[in-house]
């Protein structure tokens, strides 16, 4: 039978930050709290860069060429969380790999990302970008 | 005292931002891990990951605490240049990942010319169906 719960907010009973949840072959179980993102964004890194979507993400500065900043607006736990990204502009002829922690320590209040032509020659500015936080909230 | 609650659909009180519980579960990562890459290699943080490998210069693999249910999972991975380093040169990253089983991942990281790297900050993550 179908059913749906109406609530606000879901917590853990013996431990308010954690909820199992049972994995599709139901062989294990996880963390909900662990495994979902923290953050997201997709945004137009050219010209006056501009957000299209996101989730978590107060601010997004842009420093200098294919090179940014993305703040969060509940910060993460640590400063050793994963970061992981891409860019529109992979191919055999205009490959650019995203870098992240581009000269700057990562922080649990953001990071800063940064991208590069294949040959390590240039920097070019990016559209569109898209980043994903995982790791625990503070 | 522990509990299980058995529903299909959640809604916030007001009866929107309905989310079907397979989403939630389809939709998290089932593991992730950011771990120092460069000497003795060491997990920095981590989830559903037991541990990582060193199998070589710029190769890595991480071993998931709850095997996958099949090894087409999806990955994302990050190499990233040490911090305090900047500008367009040698110091770039680049990293590629592969399943290697459904308990074991592949992580590379090169840099710009094509050269395999050690590198302190190696980020990936994985999703798909646990088994």
């Amino acid at each position: 039978m179908a059913s749906i719960l109406k609530v606000d907010a879901l917590q853990g009973v013996t431990a308010a930050g954690d909820i199992t949840i049972t994995s599709e072959g139901g062989a294990a179980t996880q963390s909900l709290q662990q495994g979902l993102a923290k953050a997201f964004i997709s945004f137009d890194g050219t010209g006056t860069v501009s957000i299209d979507t996101s989730f978590n993400i107060s601010t997004l500065t842009d420093n200098a060429a294919a090179d940014y900043s993305i703040a969060y607006t509940n910060n993460v736990s640590t400063s050793n969380h994963p970061v992981t990204g891409s860019n529109i502009g992979s191919s055999e002829t205009n490959y650019l790999g995203y870098i992240c922690s581009d000269g700057v320590a990562q922080a649990t209040t953001g990071v800063t990302v940064h991208f590069v032509y294949h040959n390590g020659s240039s920097n070019n500015d990016q559209d569109p970008v898209h980043l994903v936080t995982n790791g625990g909230l503070a | 005292m522990a509990s299980e609650l058995r529903v299909n659909t959640l809604k916030d009180a007001a009866g929107n931002n309905s989310i079907a519980t397979s989403f939630v579960a389809n939709g998290s990562a089932k593991g992730w891990v950011n771990f120092n890459g460069v000497g003795t290699i060491a997990i920095r943080d981590s989830f559903s990951v037991s541990s990582i490998d060193d199998d070589g210069t710029g190769l890595y693999s991480y071993n998931l605490s709850s095997a996958m249910s099949n090894a087409n999972y999806n990955l994302n991975s990050n190499a990233s240049r040490n911090a305090g380093t900047s500008g367009i040169d040698t110091t770039n990253r680049a990293a590629s990942t592969t399943p290697e089983n459904t308990s074991s991942v592949l992580l590379g990281a090169r840099n710009m010319q094509n050269g395999a790297v050690d590198v302190e900050q190696m980020h990936g993550n994985i999703h798909g169906d646990l088994a």
